[in-house]
């Protein structure tokens, strides 16, 4: 039963699954940035975290695969409702990793809890690239199953995914919606603008941002494990910094706090991003185009947060800057 | 085998100093700027990208000797930083530490972006000349390696100089310590400000060239890479706190050194990144005591 | 020199040669007071006494050097926040902390404790149960609003408020709490005196109820007027404690204020 579609359509299906795998960790970053106020810059830890777990739960055990060094793990969890094994997993590394991290930083200020987050990235980044006996570092783990992809064939997978992961997303918004809906948003809020005062109002804030860090991590791990059957792989190289920045610009372009705005910053980016790749080339200067698109993301990142800080979606009466009494 | 021993651990130390001693001129100057501004910078490691390429411009395309190519290269990138926080951060100074924090995550990703597209992403490397090491007590240390270590000495030198006895270093003192009684006893602080992005820009370019002499090659990441390591000295020493910085530097250097050799050689930058957790585990406030 | 006159009544609170200093500053230096059970305490004391690091001694924000402070014969000296405000205890701050972006009844629906909607669990999975407890806060945030007379500005957002609405937002916010004892910062500070006449008689109200309130204030008039003692606090030791009339004529106090009159 293969399905031929159009190349152009194959594109778009790519592009807007590329963006719900984004939606997702925007949605995450929201729960840490957007609700509570935490500075996570390691995001990319979260999301490799998933995509590496949903990899060796479901990779055929080792010793069957040739070509390179043999990895140490595979539990071969079979397909297709493997798929259901391999997200809670990721969920949960995803979120015991956050967990982790916060631990370490919950209890410091905000810029320094930015830079323990963007360090412990650096080492989970170096850790990945080192430890091949379980990820086959820069090499990858290239035999990641794709769920149905034999039986539905290779364009009407493509369509089938897709909507799977855009049910992932959906439903992870309304169970954040729900969760920021009832007194827990508040409470992450309260925090947000001033932690001192909820604290004398007899909250136990640690408590509280720990369980934020591992709600938002367990999403991105569950975002990593979508991207690893996905694409099939999961290699060193392509967990790094700039997915962080990238999901960040998603967060704040999308809106403070706003779920629907960061699913929508989310696929602004990325469709930003997919359809510049088609620029023409400047005779002479092979990277002037490409890294422009880049740059460009990083001039609009200073735009939003200096012109319209609470974003697309955002909602101005909530955003609270130091300047601001009266 | 002791003397083997030996002389392989001075020459882990040897290196560590000069490393550390490359990370000290990029700590000094995050610190300094960190002092007076009140947030932290994470485009600072583009102004050592900068200063690399640069100076590489100079010597290469210039034809001028490294030294002259390193002054101008210093003097570059302190106009840019300047530049850069005129344009970026000063319109949105009054709004806290985090927009600006955030801000500057931006400006580096354009900065660094901007390199790429105009230079390549191909790795430089700046025409030193090959010197063979020389051999001292069964050490080996290149003079590349001296001169770096001389040149940052030299630097840190100008800075102690600059802090102590100039008008300017006492007025950056006093705006860093409280700006608002600097502005009330009449310092132009917007004037300090602005000279202390120039002398903490333009030692950020000192310090990429240095890195890109001690470590060749260098790329348009390699200032983005190094940025983390210059958080754990400048953090470790103290923020805010520049003979800090000088300390936790060279405790840096050598830490990845001794790290890198001892314990495994591939990791390299974990032993910063540790190192800096670490800190913030432990005594945030770091060996001088700064405080956010 | 510290006074060691007991108040009549019922110690409710009890600090004991508190200690605390910072880097060369000893902030208080050995402070010794009691507080009795349903009287209304003044805190005062010149500039620099120590007084607001009282306040955050008493309320966990600081950690003593040395010292007890003992909350109806419990220990609470170096206890977290958070702790500190189960067993009873609320506290205003000079300038009132708000939530700005918030609006005046998300605010103190905030403040409510026990809530079983704060936990993550139970947002998601005992939508019912949570639901219910938010019917009955609103009722409960109802009545303050009303306490208050703040019901018009319910749903505005709390960054929109007056220096004197605030003040009262942050004074329901520590009432949603239901503490035994209250401490205010300067409560009336920078208000306009119809606004600070207004206040005090809330205060009173709540005096009524029998909560005790301490202190900070500057104002002698507004202190000598409105409590029942007085403490006073000097270089972070205890001067003198007593009711205000012998508070007025006390010499040492009348020195530690430069050798003026106290109106």
């Amino acid at each position: 039963m293969a399905i031929e579609l159009p190349g152009m359509v194959s594109f778009l299906l790519s592009m807007t699954t590329l963006a719900l795998i984004y939606a997702l960790l925007a949605l995450g970053l929201n729960v840490h940035y957007g609700y509570t106020g935490l500075l996570n810059f390691g995001h990319v830890a979260f999301f490799a975290a998933g995509a590496y777990t949903a990899a060796i739960v479901t990779i055929p055990p080792p010793g069957t695969v040739s070509g390179g060094a043999d990895y140490a793990i595979g539990l071969g969890v079979p397909m297709p409702f493997g798929v259901v094994i391999s997200l809670g997993a990721s969920a949960l590394v995803g979120g015991i990793l956050a967990l982790l991290i916060g631990l370490t930083s919950v209890r410091l200020g905000n810029h320094y809890l930015a830079i323990a987050t963007f360090a412990l990235a650096g080492i989970f980044e170096e850790f990945i690239r080192n430890e091949a006996w379980l990820t086959r570092g820069v090499i990858g783990l290239n035999n990641v199953p794709k769920p149905g992809r034999s039986a539905l064939g290779a364009d009407l997978w493509g369509l089938v995914y897709m909507l799977f992961a855009a049910a992932l997303v959906v439903g992870t918004y309304l169970v954040i919606e729900r969760l920021m809906g009832a007194p827990f948003g508040r409470l992450l809020k309260g925090i947000r603008e001033d932690e001192q005062a909820a604290r004398m109002l007899g909250k136990s804030t640690s408590q509280v941002k720990l369980k934020s860090f591992a709600i938002g991590g367990a999403i991105a791990g569950i975002a990593g494990a979508v991207y690893a059957h996905y694409i099939g792989s999961v290699v060193a190289g392509q967990f790094i910094p700039l997915v962080t920045f990238l999901v960040w610009v998603a967060v704040l372009l999308g809106g403070l706090a706003s779920n629907r705005g960061v699913i929508l910053g989310a696929f602004v980016l990325i469709a930003f991003r997919e359809v510049t790749r088609f620029l023409p080339e400047i005779e002479g200067y092979p990277t002037l185009v490409p890294s422009l698109r880049f740059a460009v993301i990083g001039l609009l990142l200073v735009l939003v947060i200096r012109f319209k800080p609470e974003g697309l979606l955002g909602n101005p009466d909530e955003l609270v800057t130091t300047g601001d009494d009266t | 085998m002791v003397l083997d021993l030996i002389s392989q651990f001075a020459q882990v130390l040897v290196f560590g100093l000069i490393n550390g001693s490359v990370i000290a001129v990029g700590a000094v100057g995050l610190t300094l700027s960190y002092g007076v501004t009140r947030f932290i910078n994470f485009a600072y490691g583009e102004f050592l990208t900068y200063g690399a390429f640069l100076a590489f411009l100079v010597a290469t395309v210039g034809g001028a000797p490294v030294y002259v190519a390193t002054i101008v290269a210093m003097a570059g990138v302190g106009v840019l930083g300047v530049v850069i926080a005129r344009i970026f951060f000063k319109p949105i100074r009054e709004r806290g530490p985090l927009p600006l924090l955030i801000t500057s995550i931006g400006v580096a990703f354009l900065l660094r972006n901007l390199m790429r597209g105009v230079a390549g992403t191909d790795p430089q490397s700046l025409p030193v000349p090959l010197i063979r090491p020389i051999s001292i007590g069964g050490v080996q240390i290149s003079p590349v390696g001296i001169a770096v270590f001389v040149v940052s000495m030299l630097a840190m030198g100008a800075i102690h100089l600059l802090l102590t006895r100039t008008m300017l270093g006492r007025k950056m003192r006093a705006t860093s310590g409280n700006r608002q009684l600097a502005r009330v006893s009449g310092i132009d602080t917007d004037s300090v400000i602005r000279r202390t992005w120039f002398v903490a820009s333009a030692a950020g370019g000192l310090a990429g060239v240095l890195l890109a002499v001690q470590f060749p090659p260098f790329r348009p990441i390699t200032g983005w890479r190094f940025l983390l390591v210059v958080f754990a000295a400048t953090i470790l020493g103290g923020i805010g706190k520049p003979y800090g910085a000088m300390a936790g530097a060279l405790i840096v250097g050598l830490a990845m050194s001794l790290g890198s050799f001892y314990v495994s050689g591939s990791y390299t930058l974990a032993y910063a990144f540790a190192i800096l957790v670490a800190v913030l585990l432990v005594r945030p406030e770091g060996i001088a005591g700064g405080e956010i | 020199m510290t006074a060691e006159e007991q108040p009549p009544g019922e110690a409710i609170l009890s600090v004991e040669e508190l200690k605390k200093s910072f880097g060369g500053l000893q902030a208080v230096d050995g402070a010794t007071f009691t507080v009795s059970e349903g009287t209304i305490t003044g805190l005062i004391g010149p500039n620099g006494a120590g007084k607001t690091t009282m306040f955050n001694l008493l309320t966990g924000v600081l950690g003593p050097d040395s010292g007890t402070v003992r909350f109806r014969d419990k220990a609470i000296e170096g206890r977290r926040p958070e702790g500190i405000v189960a067993e009873g205890i609320g506290r205003t701050f000079q300038t009132p902390r708000i939530f700005r972006g918030m609006t005046v009844r998300e605010n103190l629906a905030f403040a409510a404790q026990a809530q079983s909607g704060e936990s993550a669990f139970n947002a998601v999975f005992r939508g019912g149960r949570v639901s219910r407890e938010e019917t009955q806060l609103r009722e409960e945030v109802d009545e303050i609003l009303s306490f208050l007379d703040l019901e018009d500005l319910a749903e505005d957002y709390a960054r929109g408020l007056s220096g004197g609405q605030r003040k009262l937002l942050e004074l329901g916010r520590v009432l949603m709490l239901d503490p035994d004892l209250i401490l205010l910062d300067e409560p009336v500070a920078g208000v306009n005196p119809v606004l600070a006449e207004d206040l005090l008689d809330r205060l009173h109200a709540l005096n009524e109820e029998g909560r005790t309130l301490l202190l900070i204030e500057h104002d002698m008039e507004i202190v000598m007027n409105n409590c029942d003692r007085i403490v006073v606090l000097h270089n972070g030791q205890v001067l003198a404690t007593g009711p205000p009339e012998e508070i007025r004529n006390n010499e040492a106090v009348l020195e530690a204020y430069l050798g003026g009159e106290i109106e």
